[in-house]
């Protein structure tokens, strides 16, 4: 895709935003106490004119014909293996963070390793997996726990027994 | 942890120090400060391990480093190619370094003298540095720069007290951790790449028993000018905030090819096209503490996670620094000279773990990310919320990533974002509502006008890039 064409969605994308944040400022931020005073308002304000203004600077020249000769710049489209990787990864890191807060670093750890090696990476041997797993959870807990007294999750697995 | 990340291409040593200074807060504030500058100055010298072996620089300010140091690596120079930009590298980290000793104190002693309307337009000036770390298009820098103000923006607002934009979350009150957020933006965008990228590329080709050797004192004395004056070029250039280790390398080697006696020479594996790069982009980290320990400004993303681990650890960079806390700051001077020699010893006798380090496959190394991008920010305040906050970072910047829009300027809205506004309505709050304020003082003027003339050069710059790329397009 040519990035001028990626522009002409991107710039308005912009511009919406910077309502959305307009309407939130307006509606959810406190205006000045004093007159003349510039209130917690003011500058969130600022911020979303500013991006408003260069969203439609971008579709402004991304409609304007590009100068004979110049430069054409492209990105690659977004694949579906890319897609899936980016969501496999982000939901990866959400449920990490899940899993920190129910069973705690220690159980946790290899879990999410393993899910990443054989769920992203498609690595197909165990062995090497778990191995990957133990090995990082047992260097991530000798430096952060053992020496650099770090406090990690440790988790709240304990009402499974109760 | 420096040498490490900053040898590895693709790993950055903003990474390594965003992963690491959540796990310093354990530790007194000279410790703490010492480790995330011996990884600050190691991941400089660290990118030429893999531009002279591999061709590909560790860090893009190493990229320079490549054109005779990877010729001279296939001609069989490369030990003495890296033995060269490990003298290098430590003669333009040291010569900064005095540099800095001189300036720092005096540069404070005149924003001693600043007022809020002062302060306005140093922070002005110094969010004008996202022109050059808006890479390709000044537009998508500042959309950047405006999307990492509005992050600031979420929390409660220090002047008033009032909770902007929480949405009644607790947890959001304390606003967007910088930590969390550029762990978020540097690190996961990066693991997302090495995913992609697994299995579709060919594993580094490495050469066999490499072994650092020293240049000659005949080398040395022949451009030890050449290296004084590199040094000069990037501890000016380190000074500019926004301009940083690329610039100052890519104009060193520039200098010394214009200099040289045969210029036809470089590229094919000349030493000077090493020494010169290798030099100045070292000279940069001195250059650049001058206007983040003396005015609170940092040029670059490496440089604003140094300033959160200072601000973490009580110091707060500015006039008020020397007065205050003058021991630490010795201290910090004796750390950086001790890093440069560790960096020698370790680069000249542990090349060979280098190139272990760099046989390391990239998808495990991020796998091991994954864990220390949670246990980081989790670390920090001790809240799982952080962690899942760090995640909707990472996928905000691999977003901004795909869009080309830079991820620097965000990071550096985050970090000048507050003293920005709390400096702007302070002053207009002492002057009562009246805007002359801002331009009463030649001060804030001088600051002005060095706003707009980094905007004007990187307009003209960028201008001028396209007019060539056109010519060539037509020729």
């Amino acid at each position: 895709m040519r990035l001028d064409r990626l522009d002409r969605w991107l710039g308005p994308c912009l511009v919406a935003l910077a309502a959305i944040w307009l309407w939130l400022a307006f509606n959810y931020i406190p205006g000045a106490r004093g007159e003349g005073e510039p209130g917690p308002r003011a500058f969130p304000v600022l911020l979303g004119l500013l991006l408003a203004g260069l969203g439609a600077l971008m579709t402004v020249f991304a409609f304007t014909p590009p100068k004979p000769g110049s430069a054409e710049e492209r990105i690659s489209p977004v694949s579906r293996r890319e897609a899936i990787i980016v969501a496999g990864t982000f939901g990866l890191l959400m449920f990490y963070a899940f899993l920190l807060e129910k069973l705690g670093f220690v159980l946790a750890t290899p879990l999410v390793i393993l899910l990443a090696m054989r769920g992203i990476l498609r690595v197909r041997a165990w062995t090497a997996s778990l191995l990957m797993a133990g090995g990082i959870t047992l260097a991530c807990w000798l430096i952060f726990v053992k020496l650099l007294e770090a406090p990690l999750p440790r988790g709240t697995w304990r009402w499974l027994l109760s | 942890m420096g040498l490490f990340f900053g040898s590895i291409p693709g790993l950055t040593f903003s990474m390594a120090l965003a992963l690491m200074l959540p796990f310093t807060f354990g530790m007194q504030a000279v410790p703490a400060i010492a480790l995330l500058l011996g990884v600050y100055v190691g991941g400089m010298t660290g990118g030429s391990v893999s531009a002279i072996l591999l061709g590909i620089p560790g860090t893009p300010s190493a990229a320079a480093t490549i054109f005779d140091g990877y010729p001279m690596a296939q001609n069989g120079e490369a030990g003495i190619a890296l033995g060269s930009a490990v003298i290098a590298s430590t003669f333009g980290g040291l010569f900064s370094l005095v540099v800095m000793m001189l300036l720092l104190e005096q540069v404070a002693a005149i924003a001693l003298h600043f007022g809020p309307a002062e302060i306005f337009a140093l922070v002005l000036f110094g969010l004008s540095t996202i022109c050059g770390l808006a890479e390709r298009s000044l537009l998508r820098g500042l959309v950047a720069g405006v999307l990492g103000l509005m992050l600031m923006i979420v929390g409660l607002d220090e002047l008033d007290g009032v909770a902007r934009l929480t949405f009644g979350t607790v947890q959001l009150q304390q606003g967007v951790n910088l930590l969390v957020a550029m762990i978020g933006l540097f690190a996961v965008p990066q693991v997302i790449g090495t995913f992609i990228d697994h299995g579709h590329v060919e594993p580094l080709k490495l050469p066999h028993d490499v072994r650092a050797r020293l240049p000659s004192l005949r080398q040395l004395r022949e451009r030890f000018w050449l290296m004084a004056r590199c040094a000069c070029i990037g501890t000016g250039i380190g000074a500019i905030p926004g301009a940083g280790g690329p610039i100052a390398a890519f104009l060193a080697y520039d200098h010394a090819r214009r200099f040289a006696r045969k210029p036809g020479d470089f590229g094919k594996g000349e030493l000077s096209g090493v020494i010169a790069p290798e030099t100045a982009n070292n000279a940069v980290t001195g250059g650049a503490m001058v206007p983040l320990l003396s005015l609170g400004i940092p040029g670059d993303p490496a440089t604003a996670v140094i300033l959160g681990g200072l601000l973490i650890h009580g110091l707060h960079p500015g006039p008020m620094l020397f007065q205050t806390h003058l021991q630490t700051i010795y201290a910090l001077y004796f750390t950086i000279v001790f890093a440069y020699v560790v960096i020698l010893a370790v680069q000249i006798g542990g090349i060979r773990l280098f190139v272990r380090v760099l046989q390391v496959p990239p998808h495990i190394l991020a796998v091991c990310i994954i864990v220390l991008c949670a246990l980081g920010s989790y670390a920090i305040r001790n809240s799982i919320f952080d962690v899942y906050l760090m995640g909707l970072m990472g996928l905000f910047g691999y977003v901004l990533q795909r869009l080309r829009i830079p991820v620097a300027p965000v990071v550096l809205g985050l970090v000048l974002g507050e003293t920005l506004e709390k400096q702007y309505r302070t002053a207009l709050i002492l002057s009562e509502g009246s805007y002359q304020v801002f331009f009463a003082s030649g001060t804030a003027l001088a600051f002005y006008a060095l706003t707009a003339l980094t905007i004007g050069l990187q307009f003209w710059s960028g201008a001028r890039a396209r007019a060539r790329a056109a010519g060539r397009k037509a020729g």
